[in-house]
Order: C-alpha cells, then sequence, then structure tokens
C-alpha cells in the first residue's frame, strides 16, 4: 500500500518533471551554452569565446532597447497606479452601475494585445487618426504619435495602461475591499478628511497590491513585443525598439543563435535584479 | 484504472500531432513556391498545369509563399525548419549567396543544359554577378523591375517646373516650385515626392540603392568583405536625400488611408518599378497623366543613369529529390514565350537580352509604349553583390538612413562612415 | 449637482474604455474612402471588408486552429497541473520540498531567457510547422501547479482517506473526488490558460509558418504588417474586430468568471 503510494506519487508528478528538464532547465542551461558560440542552426556551431558578451556591451541597440523600456516604465507604471486606483476607490463606493462601470473598464483586458494595437495604430494615425481630428477639432496641433520619436514610446505606454488598467481596477477593488468598514466611521467621528482618511487607513492597506501592480508592470515592459512589432516596427529612430523586438530580430531575422540567447540571458538576469531591487526598496519603506 | 488510459490516449494524439506535420505532397510531387503577388500565381499556376497535363509522370504541386513579414524572412525559417519547397522562384539575389554558403542550395551549373541556358538568355555582366564567391552558380536570372522615377507631368507644368528634372539640382528646384505653386493657390499640402522611411531593409530598394547606382555607375555596396559605399556616391546620395526632408519636399509622415497620394495629385513623383503601371490603369481618374524617367543623378554626370534591378531569381534546394527534372520544368517557365505571357499579366520584366531585339517583346512593347522606359532602363540595372548578410548590411544603412536623411540628425558623412564601421565589422570573424 | 458631475465624469471614462471598439466595428463596416468621418455608425454601409478579408486569407481556418490549440492546452493544463498540484499538496515523498520550491524558482524565470533555446529544440524535434510545437511546451505550467496545490491543502483528509478505503487509486480520487469539488479553480485555470494560449502571439510567429496551421491572433498580425492587406485600414480593423468577437461574446455571457480568473492571475506575485 505503501509503496503503492510512492509510486503513484511520483507518477502524478512525473508529467511535470519531464516538462520542466525538457522546455525549462535543459533550455537554461543551453542557452549559457549558447552564449559562448555563433550559430546560425544552418551551418555547424562556432566556438567564439566570450565575443558575443563583448558584443553586447557595445552594442548601441541593447542599450537604447533598455532605455527604451525605462522610458515606457516611467510613464506606465505612474499612470497605471493612478488612473487604476483611482477608479478603484470610486468603484468601491456606492455607485449606480456598477457592474456596467466595472465591466467597461475589463474590456480591453481580454481582449487581444493583437486587435489593441491594430485599433490604437489606426487611432494614433497623422493625418486620418481619430484622435488626431479630435484634436484638431479642439484647435490644438497634430501630434505624430507614433511618427515623431519623442512621442512613439509614450503612446506605446499610454495605450498600454488603457489595456490593463481594467486589471489592476479590480486587483485595487480586492485590496480595498479587505479595509474594515469600522475603520472609516471611527476616523469620521475623529473628523478626519477624507483624504486623510485615503493617505492613513487606505493606503497602508493596499500597499502590498502596489507593490504587485509595479511589478506585474515591469515586467510586462520588459517583455513588449507585440506593440512595437506591428505599429512600428521599433521605429522611429529606435525609440520603440523593445528588447523582446531585439532579441526577435537578431534570432528570427539574421539567426544570430548564440547572440540572440546571450542577449536573452543578460535580459532576464536584468529583470529579475530590477523586481528584486523594487521589492527591496518598497518593502522597507513600509511603515 | 480507466482514467489512467484516457490520459495515455490523450498523450498517443498528442504523439500524432507532432509527428503530422503540414501536409507534405506525396513523396514524388515536387513543391514549387511562388511570390504571393495575384498575377504571378495566376501566370504560375497556367504553367504548373500544362507541365502536370504533359508530364503525369512528373507532378508539381505550387502555393504562394507563406505570409510573413517579408517572403525572406519566411524562407530563412523553411531553410532552417528543413521544410524548403523544391523550387522556390522569387529569391532575393541578395539572400542566395547566405544559403549557398550554407549549403541548401543545388549547383546549377552541374545540371545537364544549365550553362548553355544561360549564355543564350543573359549577357556576360549579369552572369558575373549571380556567379558566387566558390564559382558555381546556384540561380536562375528570372525577373527584374527597374526602379525609375514617376512623375506627374501636369502638376510639374501647373508649378511653372518646365523641363522634367534629372539630376539633384533640377529636382530640388522643383520641389521648392511645387511647395510655393500650393502655397500660392491654396492647394494644401503638395509635395515634390515620397519615399517609404520605414528602416527596413527592402525599403531601401526603392530610394537609396537606386540613387546610389545612379551616381556611381553600378559600383558595388560591399567588396572584399568590407564595406565600399563609403565613398562619394554614398555621401551625396544621402546628403541628396537629406535635403529633400530638410526643405520638407518629401514628407516624413506617409501618406496612407485615403486613396494613393500620386493618383490624388497631391505628390508629384515617386521612386517605382514597373508593377506601378497596371495599378496606375486600374485607378487612376480619367485624363490623369503620368511618366517615368531615370532616377535622378548628381548634376555634371553625363551617360547612362544605371538603377537598381530587384532581380528575383529561382533556386533549386537540395532537399529535391531529383533536381535535373527539377530543372526541366523550370526550363518551360523561362522560355520566351513564357517570359512574354508573364510580363503581359504581372507587368515585370524577365531578365533577357534580346527584349530589345526579339520581336515576341519588341511587339508586345510596341503594343504597350508606358513599358518602354522600363525595357529600356533593364539594359543599366544592379542586382545584390554576391556577398553575405545583404539584409543586414541594408538594414545597417537603413538605420542611419533614418537618422541621417529622413530625421537631419547627422551629417551625410558621418552617418556614411557609421555605417561603413558597422558593416566592417560584421565581416570581421570571417 | 455634484452627484450628476460626478456620474458625467465617470461616463466620460467608461466612454473612452469602449469607444474605441465602437469606433472598430463601425469602420470596419464603412468604406475605405469614408472611414476618417465615422464616429458612432457606419458610413456609407458595407460588408465588402469582411468578403475580401475572408477571400484573401484563411482566417475561418486560423479560428478552428486556435479553438483546437486552446482546448487541447487548457485541457492539459488542467490535468497534468492538477496532478502535480495533488501530489505536493497531499503526497509524502522524497524531493517534495526540493520539488516546491523549484517551483516556485521557474515562476520567476522571465521567458526571455527560454525564447531561443525552447525555438530550437523544436527545429531538433522537427516540430516547426506543427501543432506540436504550440501545443507540447504549453501544457503544464508553474502558476495553474501553484493554484491546485493551494486549493488541495484546504481540502479535508476524510474526503480522501474514504475513498482510499474504498479502494480507488490516487489518479481516481483526484479526477472522480476532488475535481468535482474543484470546480471554482478548474474554472480559474482554465480562463486564464485558455486567455493566455488563445492570445499568444510571439510563440507562433516564430515557430508556425504555414500559412494553414497559424492561429488566429497570429495570422491577424502577419496580415496587418504584411503585405496582403495592401494598406487597406478597412480590411485590417475587419481582421481585428474577428479576432477580437469570439473573446467578447465569451467575456459577456461569463463575465464575473472572467473577472475573478484575471484577479487571481494576478495573485501570482
Amino acid at each position: 500500500m505503501h509503496q503503492n503510494k510512492t509510486i503513484s506519487s511520483y507518477l502524478l508528478v512525473s508529467p511535470y518533471l519531464v516538462h520542466i528538464l525538457v522546455f525549462v532547465l535543459f533550455p537554461v542551461g543551453f542557452s549559457l551554452f549558447l552564449s559562448f558560440h555563433e550559430w546560425n542552426i544552418i551551418s555547424p556551431m562556432e566556438y567564439v569565446g566570450l565575443s558575443n558578451y563583448e558584443k553586447l556591451l557595445q552594442d548601441q541597440y541593447f542599450l537604447k532597447s533598455l532605455r527604451n523600456t525605462l522610458v515606457f516604465l516611467a510613464i506606465h507604471i505612474p499612470l497605471q497606479i493612478a488612473i487604476a486606483l483611482g477608479l478603484a476607490v470610486i468603484l468601491n463606493q456606492k455607485v449606480w452601475f456598477r457592474a456596467f462601470f466595472r465591466g467597461a473598464f475589463f474590456m480591453p483586458v481580454v481582449v487581444s494585445g493583437v486587435v489593441v494595437t491594430i485599433l490604437w495604430q489606426q487611432l494614433y494615425g497623422y493625418e486620418m487618426g481619430s484622435i488626431n481630428l479630435f484634436l484638431m477639432e479642439l484647435g490644438f496641433e497634430k501630434i505624430g504619435w507614433l511618427t515623431d520619436p519623442q512621442w512613439a514610446m509614450p503612446s506605446i505606454a499610454i495605450m498600454a495602461t488603457w489595456k490593463n488598467v481594467g486589471l489592476y481596477i479590480i486587483l485595487f477593488l480586492v485590496g480595498l475591499q479587505s479595509v474594515p468598514k469600522s475603520l472609516y466611521e471611527a476616523s469620521s467621528l475623529e473628523g478626519a478628511t477624507p483624504w486623510q482618511q485615503f493617505w492613513h487607513i487606505t493606503l497602508p492597506v493596499i500597499n502590498p497590491t502596489v507593490i504587485m501592480v509595479m511589478i506585474l508592470s515591469t515586467i510586462g515592459g520588459f517583455s513588449l513585443f507585440i506593440e512595437p512589432y506591428v505599429m512600428t516596427g521599433g521605429g522611429p529612430l529606435n525609440s520603440t525598439l523593445s528588447a523582446v523586438l531585439y532579441i526577435y530580430k537578431q534570432g528570427f531575422f539574421y539567426y544570430h543563435m548564440g547572440y540572440a540567447a546571450t542577449l536573452g540571458l543578460i535580459l532576464a538576469l536584468i529583470i529579475l535584479l530590477v523586481v528584486f531591487f523594487q521589492r527591496m526598496v518598497i518593502e522597507n519603506k513600509q511603515p | 484504472m480507466f482514467l489512467l488510459n484516457r490520459l495515455y490516449i490523450s498523450c498517443a494524439v498528442l504523439c500524432c500531432l507532432a509527428s503530422c506535420r503540414s501536409q507534405q505532397q506525396d513523396d514524388n510531387t515536387f513543391v514549387f513556391w511562388s511570390s504571393s503577388n495575384p498575377e504571378e500565381i495566376k501566370f504560375t499556376k497556367q504553367y504548373v498545369d500544362q507541365w502536370n497535363e504533359s508530364h503525369p509522370e512528373i507532378p508539381f504541386f505550387f502555393q504562394p509563399v507563406p505570409e510573413g513579414q517579408s517572403s525572406e524572412e519566411v524562407l530563412l525559417a523553411a531553410v532552417v525548419g528543413k521544410t524548403t519547397p523544391d523550387i522556390y522562384a522569387n529569391m532575393w539575389q541578395g539572400d542566395v549567396e547566405d544559403f549557398a554558403r550554407s549549403g541548401v542550395l543545388i549547383a546549377l551549373d552541374t545540371l545537364d543544359g544549365f550553362l548553355e541556358f544561360l549564355y543564350q538568355r543573359c549577357d556576360s555582366q549579369v552572369v558575373r554577378e549571380i556567379t558566387s564567391t566558390d564559382g558555381h552558380i546556384y540561380q536562375v536570372p528570372w525577373k527584374v523591375n527597374p526602379i525609375m522615377m514617376m512623375y506627374n507631368p501636369a502638376m510639374f507644368r501647373a508649378a511653372g517646373v518646365e523641363a522634367v528634372p534629372t539630376d539633384y539640382s533640377s529636382y530640388l528646384e522643383a520641389g521648392a516650385k511645387i511647395k510655393m505653386h500650393a502655397a500660392n493657390a491654396n492647394l494644401g499640402n503638395q509635395w515634390l515626392g515620397i519615399s517609404e522611411v520605414n528602416p527596413i531593409w527592402w525599403q531601401r530598394f526603392f530610394n537609396f540603392l537606386p540613387l546610389y547606382y545612379a551616381s556611381s555607375r553600378g559600383a558595388p555596396i560591399v567588396k572584399d568583405g568590407k564595406a565600399f559605399f563609403n565613398n562619394e556616391h554614398g555621401i551625396g546620395v544621402f546628403a541628396f536625400l537629406q535635403k529633400l526632408y530638410v526643405r520638407d519636399y518629401f514628407p516624413r509622415e506617409q501618406q496612407k488611408g485615403q486613396s494613393d497620394p500620386f493618383l490624388a495629385s497631391r505628390i508629384a513623383s515617386t521612386f517605382i518599378g514597373p508593377w506601378t503601371i497596371q495599378q496606375n490603369e486600374r485607378f487612376k481618374t480619367e485624363g490623369f497623366e503620368y511618366d517615368f524617367i531615370h532616377m535622378p543623378i548628381p548634376d555634371s554626370m553625363t551617360g547612362p543613369a544605371y538603377s537598381y534591378g530587384d532581380p528575383k531569381n529561382m533556386v533549386i534546394f537540395n532537399t529535391c529529390k531529383n533536381p535535373q527534372a527539377a530543372w526541366q520544368f523550370l526550363q518551360t517557365l523561362v522560355t520566351p514565350e513564357a517570359d512574354r505571357d508573364f510580363l503581359a499579366l504581372s507587368g515585370q520584366f524577365p531578365r533577357r537580352k534580346d527584349l530589345d531585339s526579339n520581336p515576341l517583346f519588341v511587339d508586345y512593347l510596341q503594343a504597350h509604349p508606358k513599358l518602354i522606359p522600363f525595357a529600356r532602363q533593364a539594359k543599366y540595372v544592379r542586382g545584390m553583390d554576391n556577398a553575405q548578410y545583404m539584409k543586414e548590411v541594408l538594414d545597417i544603412i537603413s538605420q542611419e538612413y533614418e537618422a541621417c536623411v529622413v530625421y537631419g540628425l547627422k551629417s551625410p558623412e558621418d552617418a556614411i562612415a557609421a555605417a561603413a564601421k558597422a558593416v566592417d565589422l560584421l565581416y570581421l570573424n570571417d | 449637482m455634484k452627484k450628476i458631475l460626478f456620474y458625467i465624469l465617470l461616463g466620460l471614462f467608461a466612454f473612452a474604455f469602449l469607444y474605441p471598439f465602437i469606433w472598430m466595428v463601425s469602420a470596419s463596416l464603412s468604406e475605405e474612402r469614408s472611414i476618417t468621418n465615422v464616429t458612432l455608425w457606419p458610413v456609407s454601409f458595407t460588408i465588402d471588408h469582411y468578403v475580401k478579408l475572408f477571400q484573401n486569407i484563411p482566417i475561418w481556418g486560423s479560428f478552428v486552429n486556435s479553438v483546437f490549440v486552446a482546448t487541447i492546452v487548457t485541457f492539459g493544463v488542467l490535468v497534468f497541473s492538477s496532478m502535480a498540484g495533488y501530489a505536493l499538496a497531499r503526497h509524502r515523498f522524497k524531493g517534495r520540498n526540493l520539488l516546491f520550491y523549484f517551483l516556485l524558482f521557474t515562476m520567476t524565470l522571465p521567458f526571455q531567457l527560454t525564447l531561443i533555446p525552447n525555438y530550437i529544440l523544436m527545429v531538433q524535434f522537427g516540430w516547426t510547422n506543427s501543432f506540436a510545437a504550440l501545443i507540447v511546451p504549453g501544457l503544464l505550467n508553474a502558476f495553474a501547479i501553484l493554484l491546485f496545490r493551494q486549493h488541495f491543502l484546504s481540502i479535508p483528509q476524510d474526503l480522501i482517506d474514504a475513498a482510499r478505503i474504498d479502494g480507488c487509486n490516487e489518479f481516481r480520487i483526484l479526477f472522480q473526488i476532488l475535481w468535482p469539488v474543484s470546480v471554482p479553480t478548474l474554472i480559474t485555470v482554465g480562463i486564464i490558460t485558455f486567455m493566455t494560449t488563445w492570445n499568444d502571439v510571439l510563440w507562433p510567429i516564430i515557430v508556425i509558418r504555414e500559412e494553414k496551421l497559424m492561429t488566429m491572433p497570429q495570422l491577424v498580425t502577419l496580415f496587418a504588417v504584411g503585405g496582403r492587406s495592401m494598406g487597406q485600414i478597412g480590411m485590417k480593423l475587419a481582421s481585428a474586430t474577428l479576432l477580437a468577437l469570439p473573446i467578447i461574446i465569451a467575456y459577456l455571457i461569463f463575465q464575473k468568471h472572467f473577472i475573478q480568473s484575471m484577479a487571481a492571475s494576478g495573485q501570482k506575485e
């Protein structure tokens, strides 16, 4: 009986073991191995020592892609948290048609990123895009949303916020609902303003959610691919070249598999470091 | 245990799925990929059907190259995944050297009757251009699309441009006049020309490359594993194009959205190939005029203006079991009659030396005079250098093109030098 | 008065989230020339873009492919992840804790790390241009295992013991005793898996190059960036509308489940 159960334990986890060996462990090892080689899959593999790493250190495009990611995150994260938190606080009160509003904000979350990018590419159009036509109606100048190097990445960040904010509204709502109602009542009696209440009661409770939103957005920022791929191809002036798009280019345009693997490896390390850092800094700040 | 059985069944189903790859036709059938252009599909279908009727023992199956961002990208993936067709008929010349070195192409000069055919079709310059660095020939020269300047004579006339601009300064002058005229007559935005600014390699076929070849009389881009374009011609072309954008004669924004801006008379000229004629005839308004002339050349230059020919060739992959039979089939696609049919159907030119002597073509061109400038230009075209990494080279040039030409952030000298340096690095390890 | 202003503001916000979709549908039903005039309703109504779309690309086939792939992957994830989750929650065996920590570790690994080697793996297996490449790597994921483990920890031991006394083997316990009492978790994992598989584009673009095997988002993406749409906005928007439609319909029907599941997926950090 006992013997039997042990066997079935291993039987139960065996698909997971096989899967992780083949699709996680081996790839991690192999990508380290690849990073010392040059290989286009068709021709024989060539050992190149550390030259992929040397190339990476001087690679202006990789640096540019990291800088672009920073630009994206600098706009996306604050915008996301502000809008999501604001709308969540509103929806947490007694509001008519609450389900409707929540459903509306959530709609872009379920739709494929491809739909959102194709759609916004048209909205962002310079001559014919709805947004510019609207701006001109109001008497403003047209903006080169996707064609002006200054604007292109912010435009993508705004779009990404629009796409994801519904999810974060829900997460904040979950957090807000865990704040005991009695606390608000008690502080109201003591004459606290709504702002003070938000600052001293609400924020400490939902702090973990804020951290979570930051980390999820950061990972999302480093994973940006389909948006620049469809909308801008990484341009203009590489201002929307994302790290994953660059890996894709090196890997699947030029078949520099060794170099692409090196880029993936270093990028993964950077992501892990950034996330770890964020967590440390914020958790230390907590009261 | 029945649940476990069910699991095993699911696993078995999955394994079957894994092994069932995209339907490969049964083993004797040759697979042939054409380009996905509708006219070419029509042409290919006609000739494949003909062949299958007369040679039932060597059946051919054709399909257009699968959808992708570019057909070159799709093809490369097929080579890597070992899912190449037997024959591919839309091979960009710049890719052949890469594939030949990887050993995935059949050396055609080893096949019976190939060399005789080749010398009959092409002159020695073309043969030199398509001969690989190892001395073998891996491609059948098939078609060219010379890039020329298309212009709107009515717009030029209205703006007071008397002679059609042929060199840099007259072209720039025309730009000033068109701008002024549009402003004075309140015509809204009008431009001298338009060209795709996207920094993707193949967009340089329609601006940098033809201008570079015109200026340099067909000098190489890369030679002996080094960048060759860092010369007066490369810099001159960048400087010329940069002026077009700095002075706002060319728009940076693509005029997509509504109808073709050229046909709508908002753009006075553009650099394009002969396929545009069919499009224009289909969509133009009554009485709309357009004409073609060679690419703008430097002011002091004389003699014929070369251009980029955008050659696409046919290749046989080494996955093909019977290359000789494949070659036998390919020959039926490049007979004079087939070439004429191809020209008539697709508006693209066969790459052969007797375009102006063979009555078959002479008669056809006489009946279609719009094509005549392209037929003349076809004598003065260059394809691609026989070197590795040509796509990457053009991508590198495109990056500098965007910074220097389109956004004016760099001087032409700096931009060309930076591109040349990056290209040299590319070849460093070989 | 203040209240009305508040609702107007909230309404404007909701409008900003819904309007693009309305515009997309209307524009896809308008003539190409009039698309710039579209505000809420189609201008010069036509279904031309849809007709041309169906003629140009195998969009229906890609829909079937997507449903097929996403269904099998979802089923696989439910079966295999619940198996592992069950063993990790309720069994004692050598290496269990190690396995669990390993699970937590792999969850933090960014996909950027394994993208290239996994592609090469597909090439070596000869799986490029086959559904296997889309299905097999997705059959298990660490997050689903974790959710199942968490859930199975909360199930009373009596239930399992009773089944064992009845002579059920472990697989039977899992699928016949535990699954029926785990419907909410199954729904959550199912919806998340189905949606991520359905919406994934990067991986299909890399491993599938044969049009007949493409998933719907992939085909629509390539249609939008490739040459065949010929810059026609109406057709692009029509393809995007068709791609959005199935998920939006599913969302409208199962709204509550969607929101709950996605909220749960957010908790993974």
